[in-house]
């Protein structure tokens, strides 16, 4: 048994929580972080990395299919599914490499192995007694389950065990399709499987402005994707050489399934209960500078609540960390945080939706079609467009939603456009570089007041 | 390009002005807002602030009389040559006498360049959104258009608000009060607008934003009215946020003029103040009566307009009280024009009701009122300024009960109006309440002693205390 001392204890090793921890050292406080798993969590090790490194693949996969209608003729493509995921657990293994670098250089200690609270200055690692001056929780979030489906790993997939399939399933299931189950949607489908993706909700993609939505799932089912939206599983059997579904009273068989219903903070077995920190909904409560109901206990990134983001998780990360350092950060501003689905057609949106901005007084909305964007022609992608909110009186951009080729790039333009307060006037006295799909943005803006030029 | 900074026209009836004091240096930077000189017409001194960053060229030198419009110097942005040549030999080329000075050909010959160039940016210059008509029209009068207040599609500075502009001594707009105070506040566009709808002064309002920057939400939760903070109660001025401890305040524009004005006013005369007590109990009586009658009208006769007609009526025949004082001779003016302090966030203004002696008290609300609305508005016109020959200045509506208020030089006297309260009275052996006001005297020693300065305070006095005198 060791005893160690620190200024900043944080625990969890992801996006949060080694930005927390960077910051904290770059402030001058002697840093602690402990992990479990590998270094960079779920986003890098089993989320936002490894499969942008699979859809990265599909990408390709899609636009060799596409090069003879571009006068390239290369032939039917074979695809490697096993190199394909190789390369994945690679790109993932050299970042979370990358990680450990990075703490030996901001000179924080990493402790390997799970974490509890004893009390709000000591924790435990197994044997090791660890004392900080405060503690940040950035523990992430798990896959949330539904009674009634067993993942088992061979068959019924989690995220994790969907992206290191041992086998090309032949006819798939995907279970919810929030941003993951639509990315595992169009991963499959172009690497080869028959695709079912099924949502309780009324629309695909919940969190998006419905018409976006709407779009996505117009043009998924145009590339055969099956899409059945409002409707549940009733039912999962795993037999000897598949599945066997109940889905809206009908019996199916699929070669593998996917669950992916939403996530749930990691708030259990690390004696929270005892320390009184207050949960809500499953999540850490926190105030506008990360702290817990306990004074000295922070958290930040999914613990901390929707939306399980890793850009938010890090903002968070350092803004609890410039709080314990004595600085007064700017607490983060949760309707200016995109994001991003890397599927395909991509999505991408920030602020509020149609629905939620037209509820909060007049408004204006700006849409432009990719299909009159001369880049988005030239290179052969016109499936999308982009949207834009105004506040009428204001001119304040209150959201922006986009779907098409490039768009996950491009939605930072309105999110600065955004953090700076912006109104539609300075967005319209902007140049915006020809021939470009971002002069689409412009056109949006311009479009919400009637002044669109190219459509 | 450089920039021409021009003699500023303020009112249409400007003819002629000069540049009283550069304050930038010859060579000297300046920063877009500051004030770069002193413009002093028969009528005005005005501060004139810079409309760019750059290195400011003295183009005339201090006193030469010039027209409005005249170049006086230019403005070199960062990073161009700033000629040595342009001060004195230029100067000289555009002489006081000269009423048709043909600016072009004049110009041509010496900085041929600078003209050109210059006259094209002007047009083109700021964000400010204006009609090609307005910004000619602009030009030909001598007014910096960018000072309108937009009235055209979307804010659009029109033909008709330069006109209004000149008309307001091109002075009119918040946006040049504002530009002139705080030439550099950070604040984001949604916020400057939400300001600019909601009529809040940003510089008024602490920025939460990154680096300080006036964000949507400091200004979302910002007081709304700025113009109560001259309210009686003086509560709504205490949640105005202002000036903090520790903040540095820049003596500049409107507090300068102050500063200068009232130095210059005790330096150059001597003052002393007095105090009388006026029995107001008929004078309440009859506006009371008057706010009733006239009430569907929406006139309304304070006890400043009972006063000021008394001060005036009464100066008629105290003409000392009336007059202007030199070392060589007492000018004993004709006529009365009673300036009115009136307290603004950012300073004291004195409008002026013109010949006050000869308006009813009717006429004098209606003007007052008129006055004090235009001064919150910031829509004065230099005439509403100009030629005051007393001033009265009230403080009563803070419960002040005397004070020595400063003569508005080249003035010689004020007279300070305090609090109305509830006194006492000795009728035979029996003490009644009564309504009862002090005025404070201040006047110009040099003019008039101590006993003639008595008696007009008496008359004024005599006058409030059998109140149908003002009638006639």
């Amino acid at each position: 048994m060791k005893e160690q001392s620190f200024d900043l204890l944080v625990i969890g090793g992801g996006p949060g929580g080694y930005t927390a921890a960077i910051r904290a050292s770059q402030l001058g406080l002697k840093v602690g972080l402990v992990e479990r798993e590998q270094l960079g969590g779920v986003c890098l090790n089993w989320g936002c990395i490894p499969t942008k490194s699979l859809l990265h693949a599909a990408d390709v996969m899609r636009e060799i299919e596409s090069a003879s209608s571009l006068g390239i003729d290369v032939g039917k493509p074979k695809i490697d599914l096993e190199k394909i995921v190789g390369r994945s657990r690679d790109v993932a293994g050299q970042l979370s490499g990358g990680i450990s670098h990075l703490m030996k250089k901001n000179k924080i200690e990493v402790i390997r192995g799970e974490a509890t609270l004893k009390d709000k200055n000591t924790v435990f690692v197994g044997e090791d007694q660890i004392s900080a001056a405060s503690i940040v929780l950035a523990t992430g979030a798990s896959p949330k389950n539904l009674p009634h489906v067993v993942v088992d790993g061979d068959r019924v997939w989690d995220a994790r065990s969907a992206m290191t399939p041992a086998f090309l399933p032949g006819k798939l299931l995907i279970i919810g399709a929030g941003a993951i189950g639509v990315e595992f949607a169009s991963f499959y489908k172009s690497m080869g499987s028959e695709v079912t993706l099924i949502e309780m909700m009324d629309q695909i993609l919940p969190a998006e402005d419905s018409e976006v939505a709407e779009k996505a799932k117009e043009s998924f089912s145009s590339q055969g994707i099956r899409v059945l939206t409002g409707t549940g599983i009733e039912s999962l059997e795993i037999k000897k050489n598949g599945l066997l579904a109940s889905i809206a009273g009908a019996e199916e068989k699929f070669d593998a399934a996917i669950l992916s219903v939403g996530v749930e903070g990691n708030t259990k077995g690390m004696g929270l209960e005892g320390l009184g920190v207050e949960l809500e909904g499953g999540f850490v409560l926190v105030d506008e500078h990360q702290q817990t109901s306990v004074e000295g206990v922070y958290a930040i990134g999914d613990v901390s609540g929707v939306p399980c983001l890793a850009h938010k998780a890090s903002h968070e990360g350092i803004i609890c960390a410039e709080a314990i350092a004595g600085e007064l950060p700017l607490p983060i501003n949760k309707n200016r945080i995109p994001g991003c689905t890397y599927s395909y057609p991509q999505i991408a949106s920030v602020g509020l939706t149609e629905r939620e901005a037209s509820g909060r007084g007049s408004i204006k909305v700006g849409r432009f079609p990719l299909l009159a964007n001369g880049k988005a022609v030239a290179v052969n992608d016109t499936e999308g467009m982009i949207k834009t909110i105004f506040d009428e009186k204001t001119g304040e951009l209150l959201g922006a939603h986009m779907i098409g080729p490039g768009v996950t790039e491009m939605i930072q333009g309105f999110v600065v456009a955004m953090s700076l307060e912006t109104t539609e006037a300075d967005l319209m006295a902007t140049v915006f570089p020809h021939p470009t799909l971002s002069e689409a943005m412009h056109e949006s803006v311009l479009s919400a007041f009637g002044r669109t030029i190219n459509f | 390009m450089p920039k021409e900074i021009y003699l500023v026209k303020v009112g249409m009836s400007m003819t002629e002005g000069m540049v009283s004091e550069w304050f930038i240096p010859d060579g000297g930077t300046v920063k877009k807002g500051e004030l770069v000189y002193s413009l002093e017409t028969e009528k005005v001194n005005l501060d004139v602030d810079a409309e760019y960053d750059g290195v400011v060229k003295h183009l005339v030198e201090v006193g030469i009389t010039l027209k409005p419009g005249d170049v006086v110097g230019y403005i070199f942005e960062s990073g161009e040559d700033v000629p040595d040549n342009l001060d004195q030999a230029d100067s000289q080329t555009i002489p006081s006498e000269q009423k048709e000075p043909e600016p072009v050909v004049q110009s041509e010959a010496s900085v041929p360049e600078l003209v050109r160039e210059g006259a094209s940016n002007i047009e083109e210059s700021g964000r400010v959104k204006s009609s090609p008509a307005a910004r000619r029209l602009a030009q030909e009068l001598g007014v910096d258009y960018r000072a309108a207040r937009g009235t055209g599609p979307g804010g659009r500075i029109v033909e008709i608000d330069v006109r209004a502009l000149a008309d307001a001594g091109g002075r009119e707009s918040g946006r040049t009060e504002i530009s002139v105070q705080q030439p550099n506040l950070k604040a984001s566009p949604l916020a400057r607008k939400i300001a600019e709808e909601r009529g809040i002064d940003l510089a008024s309002i602490k920025g939460t934003g990154p680096g300080g920057r006036i964000v949507q939400s400091d200004v979302e939760q910002a007081p709304l009215d700025r113009n109560s903070v001259s309210s009686p109660t003086g509560l709504t001025a205490e949640l105005t946020p202002g000036p903090h401890p520790g903040d540095t305040v820049p003596v500049k524009g409107m507090r300068k003029t102050i500063a200068t004005r009232m130095h210059q006013s005790l330096m150059e005369s001597a003052q002393l103040s007095m105090d009388m007590e006026v029995i107001m109990n008929d004078a309440v009586k009859m506006r009371n009566g008057l706010v009733e009658e006239w009430a569907s009208e929406g006139v309304k006769p304070t006890y400043t307009d009972f006063v000021i007609k008394a001060c005036a009526k009464a100066l008629k025949s105290h003409p000392m009280m009336n007059s202007r004082f030199s070392f060589e001779e007492i000018l004993l003016l004709e006529e009365v024009h009673v300036g009115m302090a009136v307290a603004l966030p950012e300073g004291l203004v004195v409008p002026v009701v013109r010949n006050a002696d000869r308006l009813s008290i009717k006429e004098l609300a209606k003007e007052t009122s008129r006055l004090a609305k235009a001064a919150r508005e910031g829509s004065l016109s230099l005439d509403d300024y100009a030629g005051g020959t007393f001033t009265v200045s009230a403080l009563g509506m803070y419960g002040v009960d005397s004070f020595t208020p400063i003569i508005n030089h080249p003035q010689s006297g004020i007279m300070g109006i305090n609090r109305l309260y509830d006194g006492m009275e000795w009728e035979d052996e029996r003490i009644v309440k009564s309504k009862k006001m002090n005025l404070s005297l201040t006047w110009d020693h040099r003019a008039l002693d101590g006993a003639p300065a008595a008696e007009y305070l008496v008359e004024v006095k005599k006058l409030l205390e059998a109140p149908y005198r003002l009638l006639i």
